[in-house]
């Protein structure tokens, strides 16, 4: 299967800082989540993309000039029903998409929702993007994207519209956030993923939270 | 597995579908032929339930296994013909166990699971009942998420990708899954459910069938993992972990170290009941067992999974590396060889009381509750 068009991927030939973060994508159903990661991490499209069950745990690293990123996600479920396991997957999350569909106004009343949810409960330096997915989709239009941006504004959210078939703003809106995520030492305290634990590391080999080694 | 493989045929066959038992009834059970040249191809790129295979499909692992796996088939059909010469005489007892998990044949499987579950009996006192369910309207905010998944379940299957053909099952899934939104209102539809109906309406080729089936695992067989509140899905994810505290105290321990949460593992598992998550053999050998014993083979299936690949998930160092052991696992050849992964099953997890298991699965629900 041809991956083309992913992002860029270290080649060795960056020395510099590796940071790790989680990241999270939240949204209604069917608006496109699981797709925009298979895009940013296979470079592949499939138009009838599987129903995700739970959340899916992915991997992508992208290179920022002398910085090493690299992203865990998690693709969540889109349903309201499972809502409640949401905070399980965006607790510790350094940064989030939350997407909607453009053609479908009541998936960005969801989003807006959803922003509220991890201003209010997620890591209060979280970066939230939010992502108008179905960009293709122009003549079905439903939600303008100047309503969109002002929102987005308001929120001090990051935005763009994308689209997981085309892979417009897809590689950009994961590398927008990785701008800014905070990559100094000092920020981005390393939270442990669960509240008990951890009495040794095991020499140091894990790499937790988002700060950089 | 079809009667076609008992019958040494698999291979050759044409047909995507696997064999119609003589019994089964209504939806689509005509087989769909591929003609002439495109056989061999398609036998190669579909699997015998209509699965597409990817490009990357591991055939001498498959067929490896096969040719061990066929011997084995073709042995059990053969007991079973002679237990059972009378279908109408299956009965829940003891040695209907024993011979439920080492596999029930492809053809006797729609029966077999009727009656293992008590299916065909509520079938046998309400005989209109989905008949009527059909005739009535399901909740349309319920239809509106039903109709969001249909053609995201198993795209990469025959059946449910074909938009137009006659046989394609999208429209028996619908019926199914608002068939059992009025039957079970507190649950409506819970995504997932689309993978087991699917799978269901496969086997079974039958709407009435898959429903219940589909409607006495709910009422009678799992824990409430359908209803909106997820509580009975995260216990159960909960309680997976604290038996594998129980049974492998010191894995259980790296992996805390690692950062994984026992939630963040097995949801798919438990909601799908393994259903688009190992190989169709496979899933289809554990329901097997789980119509007639219930949901306890789940658990047994996460903690044979978890044992069987103890040593890989120590030696990963990092949350990544354990979460792409939790992903792979499922779909390896240890857990493709479906015979010897059910033998596994039964051996390695040891002991698991029924009361302990209850008592460790209320304690989880009630943490779920107050979390």
């Amino acid at each position: 299967m041809a991956s083309r068009g992913g992002p860029q991927r270290p080649n060795g030939a960056s020395q510099g800082k590796i940071c790790q973060f989680k990241l999270v994508l939240l949204g209604e159903s069917a608006v496109g989540k699981s797709s925009l990661v298979l895009r940013f991490v296979k470079g592949q499209f499939h138009e009838y993309q599987e129903s995700t069950i739970g959340a899916a745990f992915l991997t992508q690293t992208v290179c920022l000039d002398d910085t090493t990123v690299k992203f865990e996600i998690w693709d969540t479920a889109g349903q309201e029903r499972y809502h409640s396991l949401a905070p399980m997957y965006y607790r510790g999350a350094q940064a989030a998409i939350v997407v909607y569909d453009i053609t479908n106004p009541d998936t960005f009343g969801r989003a807006k929702t959803w922003v509220k949810e991890l201003q209010r409960q997620a890591s209060p330096n979280i970066v939230i993007a939010l992502a108008g997915n179905k960009a293709d989709l122009a003549s079905k239009r439903m939600v303008e994207f100047d309503e969109a941006q002002a929102y987005a504004e308001e929120n001090s959210l990051l935005f763009m519209e994308t689209s997981a078939k085309t892979a417009m703003n897809v590689n950009d809106i994961f590398l927008a956030i990785a701008k800014k995520l905070p990559k100094s030492e000092t920020s981005g305290t390393p939270q442990p993923r669960q509240g008990v634990r951890l009495n040794n590391e095991q020499g140091g080999q894990q790499s937790e939270g988002g700060c950089c080694k | 597995m079809a009667s076609g493989v008992e019958s040494n045929g698999h291979r050759k066959q044409p047909s995507p579908r696997p064999s119609s038992s003589s019994s089964s009834s209504s939806s689509g059970s005509d087989t769909k032929s591929n003609s002439g040249s495109e056989k061999d191809d398609g036998e190669r790129k579909v699997d015998p339930y209509g699965f597409e295979r990817s490009n990357d499909f591991d055939f001498e692992t498959y067929e490896q296994f096969m040719s061990s796996y066929l011997s084995i088939l073709a042995r059990r059909a053969a007991r079973w013909k002679d237990t059972y010469e009378d279908k109408r005489k299956i009965s829940r007892s003891r040695k209907l166990k024993r011979f439920c998990r080492k596999g029930i044949p492809g053809d006797l499987r729609p029966d077999v699971w009727m009656l293992a579950s008590g299916a065909s009996q509520r079938l046998a006192e309400d005989p209109n009942r989905y008949k009527t369910l059909l005739s009535q309207r399901a909740d349309p905010t319920v239809t509106d998420t039903i109709l969001l998944d249909i053609h995201r379940t198993f795209p990469e299957n025959v059946y449910f990708n074909a938009l137009s053909d006659p046989q394609s099952l999208r429209k028996p899934l619908q019926n199914v899954l608002e068939a059992i939104s009025i039957s079970n209102p507190h649950v409506g539809y819970c995504q997932g459910m689309n993978f087991v109906a699917g799978l269901l309406l496969l086997v079974t080729k039958s709407e009435e069938r898959a429903f219940w089936l589909m409607d006495t695992l709910i009422r009678n067989i799992l824990p409430d993992y359908y209803a909106a509140n997820m509580i009975a899905v995260k216990a159960e994810q909960e309680l997976l972990g604290d038996i594998v505290k129980w049974k492998l105290p010191v894995l259980h321990s790296h992996l805390s170290s690692l950062g994984v949460e026992w939630g963040l593992v097995g949801a798919k598992w438990f909601i799908c009941l393994y259903a688009d998550v190992m190989p169709v053999e496979t899933v289809l050998r554990i329901w097997d067992c789980m119509f007639l014993e219930g949901s306890k083979i789940l658990l047994r299936v996460a903690l044979t999974l978890v044992t069987m690949n103890k040593d890989r998930l120590l030696a990963a160092t990092n949350f990544p590396q354990a979460m792409d052991i939790f992903r792979d696992i499922v779909h390896e050849p240890p857990s493709l060889q479906c015979h010897s992964f059910l033998q596994n099953i039964f051996s390695v997890t040891g002991s698991m009381p029924k009361s302990r298991i209850k008592t460790m699965r209320e304690k989880c629900v009630r943490d779920a509750l107050q979390s």
